[in-house]
């Protein structure tokens, strides 16, 4: 299986913004919403929070 | 408590108590009793997904470690993907790889596994009771 750490985290955040979307909002215009934001969060989040890390490097 | 009779008003005639084993049992078979077929399908795939890409990435399904309190709390997430991880156990995979690069990964993907079909069971039960759609 490929390791590919931008990867899984896309995967990792695709399937939890497909199930909170699914488990939260009935319809599906606000499914659809919903999945693109949480997708969102979660991908530019750990993207930022890594660049945050930068500056502090583990000794 | 669960009880172990018909909730009334809901679309299912089975018991509280089988609504939620079954949820526990097989991701997403709790939504299929309650009539959501579509929400059961999608919590099934996502967390069958999840679970077999944390198999393959190494990850382990991790149990109680005496002198490691923070086992217990995974032991919950890890047993709670039911059928998934009684399977696993029968076939002697997910023993994980610690010295693996991919090793972390995997535990993550299947505690989440874990995690959301736990969530599920809680929303059987909401749903079950009505306050749910």
């Amino acid at each position: 299986m490929p390791v590919d750490h931008f990867t899984l985290m896309l995967l990792h955040a695709l399937l939890i913004a497909v199930f909170f979307s699914f488990l939260w909002k009935p319809e599906r215009r606000e499914r659809v919403r919903y999945f693109w934001k949480v997708l969102a969060i979660l991908a530019l989040g750990a993207v930022a929070v890594g660049w945050l890390m930068f500056p502090f490097p583990r000794p | 408590m669960a009880d172990s009779s018909a909730v009334p008003g809901s679309r299912s005639s089975l018991p509280l108590s089988v609504l939620l084993a079954s949820a526990w049992l097989v991701p997403g078979l709790g939504h299929l009793l309650l009539r959501r077929r579509l929400r059961a399908v999608v919590f099934f795939a996502v967390i069958l997904v999840s679970f077999v890409v944390g198999i393959l990435l190494d990850g382990e399904l991790i149990l109680p470690q005496p002198g490691d309190p923070l086992s217990y709390l995974a032991a919950v997430a890890t047993v709670g993907n039911g059928a998934l991880f009684l399977l696993a156990r029968a076939l002697d995979v997910g023993q994980g790889v610690a010295t693996a690069v991919s090793y972390e990964y995997g535990n993550t993907f299947l505690l989440t596994a874990g995690m959301m079909n736990l969530l599920l069971v809680l929303d059987v039960h909401d749903i079950a009771r009505g306050r749910k759609e």
